[in-house]
């Protein structure tokens, strides 16, 4: 059976996130994002291609959403109010109540017409059952799916797969690195068909954070201790809590007395979300949650608009992020002119703001608009913390889980091919970047559901180890296999391998043990052994016997062919260090090898029928397994050897 | 009489038992009353002989699994109670054991008793290899985890372990395969396993688990890895290096686990390989692959593609760990870093850059931790300080947390800087640490006469830049009491005893200067010189730089002129006998001889003493110094018993150090800590009593417990109810503590044996702590007291150890000596609940909350403290409020706020009484007693006297 997966969003692309796995019967979209580069229907996936009659219900078997950015979600309610989609859509319980900040900011920040209207959130919204992470949810018989902890943004979450056999991860947006107040992505070691991973960064490696942390504070102390302010614009969730947490840590530390203003309400009200979700938040702030909220800022105070002009230092975070307009450009203005200022700006801002032209090169004046000009003389630091995870946390992910199988969304085309070609080589793992529209189709695990016998499971109950050595013959080239080394001594346990899958006609297939098998069976077990016969001089045998076998030996009558056997087994035995001989009276034998005198005259294994010299020979008959091959052919060439080494 | 009466029903059941031989199996009811009665101590010894005849009857009889368990049970129960039996006991169930080959479980449990009797004889089990394999080839899976973990207990042989330890990490069971690791792990030496094959047979073995889909299988084999890895690496030095590269390799491919716990045993395992190529070890601190790694043979003659993924598995791993999310992984990650930064010098550079970094952890343990591997750097030569280090390094000495700057000072130490820019920002650093806390005046006094020391050259050029500041204001009298210009008094005199030749341009008046510092320098300069050497070289400097100011001068033109200077001399004791003459002489047995201390081991001179007469600016001090002085001398005679002659020495005392109190608001602290102290000492000498020879036999088991549990009480409150202890006097504390524990482990009837002995060994381990970072020598007492906990902790059944070791470690003790320095602050707290008494209630309405009005004092109380209000009714039930400090006052020393306590739990009462108490939960508990939600996590230390609050419904006053 095969998982068969449509890539409707985020194929070679940064932007509306949608993904269709069809697994097992089973149905499931990923994530149902909105492009926000477009205006027209190219901003929505494009739904038709899951049912070209638009009966969503019965082509889908739910929607699961990752976490609440548009990219991931936009397109949500479009496509249950609009398209009409009626099924079960599973998300983290934080998306819906953040839904509707999230629409009013963009609509504040951009300007934009309304995509969707709170109405339509609202009617959405109830068709949203709440995972809550790590919570395992049976939305029906054979479908599972389980939330894991992804660390990009507040209530982000992976989603384990199960239909059947089948099983696959979708990571949506996750962050491999923890930062100050989000952990990094967690999950199980899973047995997986599939792994389908985000690539925004597939080529982007990224130093520790801690250094650009060190010059983050660096400078804004420095730049309050010369008594000047700091302006910090940004949006209102994610960095505003992460930076906002590293400075009070920092002011704790410092024991330092210089205010922290928060701007906007909003603000206040994301961290009011914070405060609820502690789960969703790093392992630091859960641990000291019992004591102290770490968003209860102690050193925070609201900002008043009439303190913009005040004396004194002080740090300020103001919204929105890329000083496009708003509050941060109204501070922006009364406080880029002074050369004790600091403007900290996030690592990337949109064309066309003004943070973009501050971050490229560093201006003197800028125009605000055709009108006015304004000096900036204040100092600029650039941060840049990603909540993305880099190509080495891909890679991390992908080495730890692997899946049989990898496919790439949500990232650059070229880069993204640069990705997929070190995890097939470097783990050898096969991987796809299927452009927008396009299916891929893979094979998944096809599991039979047998019985298994009483003995079988019997069997399998006790432990059954043993330890096998490697001879020492195979020392030289298979001590590294495959680029690993290979201990001589190898220990095994072969209790699942020893059973016997049985499919008979009409009947349930079955596991049984080997011994059952033969019984069914009406057989007996065949054991395969070589067998040899061969001459040896006894001229030789007598010399050996009068250099080896001390004067005691001489003074029994050896003319008997009962002696001959000890005799061999006195060359062996100086001949073959180390290996196991045993007599016993009628053959000799080394592991499974034996020999003894052979007494018939037409012996089936005699293949040289009379020795040069007939009257002095005598025959041997020997015998083996086919483990012991090589051994055996070395002690018959001891033997012989030695025999015609005389002639 | 009334005891008599389930004993004789009992012993009816037995009978009846033992008349009935056909009805084997014993109903729980029987078996439970049997218990009772082999626990209770008085029970005569012919019922107990019965009970032992009828449990071997049902031992032997029963079928029952059940039955049969608790007999087995209540067999051990015999054994351990009634030593007599157990030989009996043990001779039963071991015939028995060989019998019941059919369960494997019983046979297990068996094994278990026999084994515990055998412990407490101290004679080995006899259990041969064969019965132990064939138990462990059993189908039950939790007895073959539990034979494999108890293997030790069974003294079976190595060989034959180590073959089915290595045999069951095959096992399906995720379980046995980690306890057979953890097993592998205890045979990993070299006196067990000398085949080669077979150490690289468990090694391959354990890196086949570390893709293992449990966390606690990868984690048992990532320390099976480390430890196999080792023996290999240890095995042949030819081959050292290739498997040190092997392991390092294997265990770096772990540090990006899943699961934390994974991560924290692979990182630790890193910091204990001591050799590894260098080019990999550069990889560790980058994520990106490096070219050299790619390229160089570091690998083995690996294929290419495994050279890069092995390249990748190491790649920025140490970085990884380093911002981990979680702090343990942090932490042991800088530990590592100990070891590792010793392998390459390039390394240990590229590393510090890092660990500077991470002196901005949000996590106090991993700041401390890396400091602690930067000193270590520093010890071994390796701290190249950077300008750019500064800001962070400096930074952590204005640390709210005073290990954290106490660390760093010591670095500071022995920190070679490299330039004069850098030696004046860490100048500024500790002059700005001076004058925020001047309570760490004796230790930053001693940093800056290190670091002046070490950098003789930089030191003389800022004396000279600010020697103007350092004159005093106005002719005649002399004023150096701001604390910049003191420190930079120090760091001026340590330049002579510099190793340059610079000692001659400090003006020589500076030393005079010094003089009139005398005391403070000299208690700071403790491990250096003691008082009287400072003094003698103080006057010499000011004298003879003077005199040899000429031939200073006249030395740049005659370079080969014999110059006698104090800083060529500081080196050789006898030359400064012989060339300075008569000041140095003075001390006895060459204790006034100025210890040199080479850069390399400043950690082994570690002196302090504390005979040196202080420098007393106030009487006050000097006067309960004297009066501390005496406390010391009464230890004789609590030693030998005079009981009531040292309680009436202690009132007098207590009566004297009483009118300090309220003559000088100033050494309020110190007044309430001398008073605590006496109080402490009181306590031990009542419960010193119970341990002579006399008293032996009429002094009660429970009195005695009080009496121990009040002096710990008080010797809690003494540690945590004081702000601005010296490291010193926490130690003293601390030694007293340990006192405390020792006494009561040393009582055999005394009981919780096993909670004494946790925190006896939590209290040396932080003793240990602090010893580490002090410059302070350990009493004999605390040395002997470590030595026996260190032996506890690693005896491997954590059985509780012998009174009579516990016993003799109290010859070691003797009372030593406080000394307070006037920086001590008293913590406490003032709660009055106005217009509330018996006459005036407070309505409540009932099942609504009731809120208190409180008046709160607080003293010394900072932030960081956790403050509780704790409410609790006549019937015991309590309930905690959090007072957030952050909103009460900025000041530390004194906040004082109305805050009216919110009461959830009313009764269904007309009236009711509250009790109300201001607590403070106790920082050092390094362990929290108790998780409960809503409530503290740590044990509490009451900071006032319980105030009753009264309650009345409405309308019923």
């Amino acid at each position: 059976m095969a998982i068969e997966c449509l890539v409707l969003g985020a194929g070679q692309q940064v932007g509306k996130s949608c993904v269709v796995v069809s697994m097992n019967g089973k149905r499931i979209m990923f994530d149902c994002g909105m492009d926000m580069a477009y205006h027209d229907h190219r901003r929505h996936p494009d739904f038709s291609r899951i049912s070209e009659y638009g009966d969503f219900d019965k082509a889908l078997t739910c929607i699961v959403i990752t976490h609440f950015h548009l990219d991931h979600i936009g397109a949500l309610p479009y496509f249950t109010e609009v398209c009409g989609y009626r099924g079960p859509i599973y998300m983290t319980a934080l998306a819906p109540s953040m839904l509707e900040d999230y629409r009013k900011v963009m609509v504040e920040r951009r300007g934009e017409e309304e995509q969707f209207t709170s109405e339509h959130i609202v009617e959405c919204m109830k068709k949203v059952i709440a995972v809550d992470v790590k919570q395992t949810v049976q939305v029906d018989k054979d479908l599972m799916i389980r939330a894991y902890y992804a660390g990009h943004v507040l209530g982000a979450a992976m989603f384990y797969t199960k239909v059947g056999d089948s099983a696959i991860v979708y990571t949506g947006d996750y962050n491999m690195t923890p930062d100050r107040h989000l952990g990094a992505a967690q999950i199980d070691r899973l047995q997986l068909d599939l792994l389908i991973t985000e690539s925004t960064y597939a080529t982007t490696i990224r130093d520790s954070k801690y250094g650009r942390e060190a010059e983050f504070l660096k400078a804004v102390h420095k730049c309050v201790l010369g008594g000047g302010k700091v302006l910090i614009p940004t949006f209102a969730l994610g960095r505003a809590q992460e930076l906002c947490i590293l400075l009070e840590d920092y002011w704790e530390r410092m024991n330092l007395k210089i205010p922290i203003y928060f701007s906007s309400g909003l603000t206040m009200q994301a961290n009011m979300y914070y405060k609820m979700l502690i789960s969703w938040t790093s392992q630091k702030v859960k641990e000291t949650y019992s004591t102290r909220n770490a968003f209860d800022f102690k050193h925070v105070l609201n900002f008043d608009r009439s303190m913009i002009s005040a004396p004194g230092p002080c740090v300020l975070f103001a919204t929105p992020g890329w000083i496009s307009g708003g509050f941060s450009l109204e501070v922006f203005k009364q406080w880029a002119p002074s050369e004790m200022n600091l403007i900290t700006l996030p690592g990337y801002c949109a064309a066309g703001t003004i943070g973009h032209k501050l971050m490229s090169g560093k201006p003197s004046k800028i125009d605000l608009d055709k009108d006015t000009q304004l000096d900036v003389r204040c100092q600029i630091h650039q941060l840049s913390f990603s909540p993305h995870t880099d190509a080495k946390g891909i890679m991390d992910l992908v080495k730890f889980l692997s899946p049989k199988h990898v496919i790439l969304v949500h990232g650059e085309k070229p880069k993204m091919a640069t990705l997929k070609g070190r995890i097939y080589s470097e783990l050898g793992i096969r991987c796809d970047d299927p452009a927008n529209n396009e299916t891929v189709c893979i094979p998944s695990t096809h599991h039979v559901e047998v019985g298994a016998s009483n003995t079988f499971i019997r069997s399998s109950l006790n432990p059954n180890f043993n330890f096998s050595k490697m001879s020492s013959e195979d020392e030289s080239d298979s001590r590294l296999k495959d680029g690993k080394f290979m201990p001589w001594l190898q220990v095994k346990d072969e209790r699942a391998a020893e059973g016997i899958l049985v499919e008979e006609k009409g009947k349930r297939a079955k596991i049984v043990h080997l011994d059952e098998f033969l019984l069914m069976l009406g057989e007996k077990k065949h054991d395969i052994r070589f067998a040899y016969c061969f001459p040896i001089n006894t001229d030789n045998l007598e010399d050996t016997k009068s250099t080896d076998v001390s004067s005691s030996s001489n003074a029994l009558s050896v003319s008997g062919r009962s002696s001959w056997l000890p005799m061999l087994y006195i060359k062996l035995s100086d001949e073959l260090s180390g290996g196991n001989i045993q007599y016993f009276g009628e053959q000799i034998q080394v592991e499974s090898f034996s020999v003894s005198l052979c007494l018939k005259d037409r012996c089936p294994y005699r293949i040289v029928d009379s020795p040069p010299n007939k009257c002095e020979a005598v025959f041997f008959c020997c015998a083996w397994s086919i483990a012991d091959e090589k051994l055996a052919w070395k002690i018959i060439s001891i033997l012989e050897n030695r025999n015609y080494g005389t002639l | 009489m009334d005891r008599d009466l389930p004993n004789s029903s009992c012993e009816q059941s037995i009978r009846s038992s033992s008349e009935n031989p056909a009805e084997d199996s014993l109903s729980p009811e029987t078996l439970a009353s049997l218990r009772s009665l082999v626990i209770t101590p008085s029970t005569p010894d012919t019922t107990i002989s019965s009970i032992f005849q009828t449990l071997t009857r049902s031992l032997q009889l029963s079928r029952d699994p059940l039955v049969l368990h608790h007999t087995l049970k209540l067999l051990s129960d015999l054994a351990s109670y009634r030593p007599s039996l157990s030989s009996s006991v043990s001779e039963l169930v071991r015939s028995h054991a060989l019998l019941s080959s059919d369960s494997t479980r019983l046979a297990a449990e068996s094994l278990d008793v026999l084994a515990s009797i055998a412990e407490r004889e101290g004679t080995p089990v006899d259990l041969d290899d064969r019965s132990f394999v064939s138990l462990c080839f059993g189908p039950s899976v939790s007895v073959r985890s539990w034979l494999l973990r108890n293997a030790e207990r069974f003294r079976i042989g190595p060989h034959v372990l180590l073959t089915t330890f290595l045999g069951f990490t095959r096992d399906p069971y995720p379980y046995v395969r980690k306890t057979a690791l953890d097993g592998l792990v205890g045979l990993s030496k070299p006196s067990v396993v000398e085949d080669l094959d077979m150490i690289q047979a468990c090694y391959c073995r354990a890196v086949e688990l570390l893709l293992d889909t449990e966390d606690y299988v990868r984690s048992a084999a990532v320390r099976a890895v480390s430890a196999w890895g080792l023996m290999l690496v240890a095995f042949n030095l030819k081959t050292k290096l290739y498997w040190s590269d092997n392991l390092f390799v294997k265990l770096c491919s772990m540090g990006r686990d899943m699961s934390m716990e994974v991560r924290v045993e692979a990182f630790d395992a890193l910091g204990k390989i001591e050799i590894v190529s260098v080019d990999i070890l550069l990889q560790t601190l980058s994520k990106r692959v490096l070219g050299t790694t790619k390229e160089m043979g570091s690998f083995g003659q690996c294929p290419a593609a495994e050279v890069e993924r092995s390249a990748s598995s190491v790649a920025g791993v140490l970085v990884h760990g380093l911002e981990d999310e979680f702090y343990e992984v942090r932490k042991s990650t800088c530990h590592s870093l100990r070891t590792l930064t010793i392998i390459s010098a390039e390394f240990s550079e590229k590393a510090l850059n890092l660990l500077m970094d991470v002196l901005n952890d949000d996590s106090m343990f991993v700041r401390l931790q890396a400091l602690e591997t930067m000193l270590h750097m520093a010890t071994y030569g390796l701290l190249k300080v950077q300008g750019t280090h500064m800001h962070m390094f400096l930074g952590s000495l204005m640390d709210g947390n005073m290990s954290i700057s106490s660390a760093t000072r010591k670095i500071l130490k022995l920190v070679k800087l490299p330039n004069l820019e850098t030696f004046k920002l860490s100048v500024d650093g500790l002059i700005d640490n001076l004058e925020r806390h001047p309570q760490d005046e004796a230790d930053i006094f001693s940093v800056l006469f290190h670091i002046g020391r070490n950098h003789g050259k930089y030191g003389v050029s800022i004396i000279n830049e600010v020697f103007e500041e350092m004159e005093p204001p106005s002719e005649g009298k002399l004023g150096f009491d701001t604390a910049r210009v003191a420190a930079l008094l120090v760091l001026a005199i340590s330049a002579p005893l510099s190793h340059g030749q610079h000692a001659c341009n400090i003006p020589p008046i500076i030393f005079s200067y010094a003089v009139t510092l005398l005391g403070r320098i000299s208690v700071a300069l403790t491990d250096v010189m003691n008082q009287d050497t400072l003094l003698a070289y103080l006057s010499q400097c000011s004298r003879s730089t003077r005199f040899s100011a000429m031939e200073f001068n006249l030395r740049e033109d005659k370079p080969h002129l014999p110059a006698v200077t104090i800083a060529s001399l500081s080196h050789s004791s006898n030359e400064i006998n012989s060339t300075v003459g008569s000041p140095f002489q003075q001390g006895e047995d060459g204790a006034a001889n100025l210890q040199y201390q080479a850069i390399r081991e400043p950690m082994e001179v570690a002196s302090l003493h504390f005979g040196y007469p202080l420098e007393v600016q106030d009487e006050v001090i000097r006067s309960m110094n004297l009066i501390l002085a005496k406390v010391k001398d009464i230890w004789p005679l609590i030693q030998s018993g005079f009981t009531n002659e040292v309680l009436r020495v202690l009132r007098s005392f207590k009566e004297e150090l009483a009118t300090f109190a309220s003559g000088s608001l100033r050494f309020v602290g110190d007044v309430a800590f001398a008073l605590q102290y006496l109080q402490v000492v009181k306590q031990l000498a009542k419960v010193w009593e119970h341990f002579l020879p006399a008293r032996k036999l009429c002094s009660g088991m429970g009195e005695l417990d009080i009496a121990l549990g009040k002096l710990e009480t008080s010797l809690r409150e003494m540690r945590s109810r004081f702000t601005g202890l010296s490291l010193k006097q926490e130690l003293q504390i601390l030694e007293l503590l340990l006192l405390t524990f020792t006494l009561r482990l040393s009582k055999v009837e005394s009981c919780c044996q096993v909670a004494s002995l946790k925190k006896l060994s939590t209290t040396a381990s932080h003793v240990e702590s602090i010893l580490k970072l002090g410059s302070i020598e350990p009493s004999n007492f605390m040395s002997e007291v470590s030595k026996l906990s260190y032996l506890t902790r690693t005896s491997s059944f954590g059985a509780p150890c012998d009174p009579f070791l516990f016993k003799e470690l109290l010859k070691y003790f003797s009372l030593e000596q406080f000394v307070v320095f006037g920086t001590i602050g008293h913590i406490k707290a003032e709660l009055v609940v106005p217009d509330n008494d018996a006459e005036n209630h407070l309505p409540f309405v009932p099942r609504l909350p009731v809120g208190i009005p409180c008046e709160i004092t607080l003293h010394n109380i900072c932030s960081e403290n956790k403050v509780w209000v704790r409410m609790t009714m006549d019937d015991e039930s309590t309930q905690f409020v959090f007072l957030d400090l952050d909103h009460f006052g900025s000041s530390d020393e004194v906040r004082k706020f109305t805050y009216v306590v919110p009461f959830y739990r009313i009764p269904s009462a007309l009236s009711f009484i509250l009790r109300i108490c201001i607590g403070m939960e106790c920082s050092f508990e390094d362990v929290p007693s108790v998780k409960r939600y809503g409530g503290p996590d740590r044990e509490l230390t009451y900071l006032c006297q319980e105030k009753e609050v009264h309650l009345s419904m409405v309308g019923e006053h």
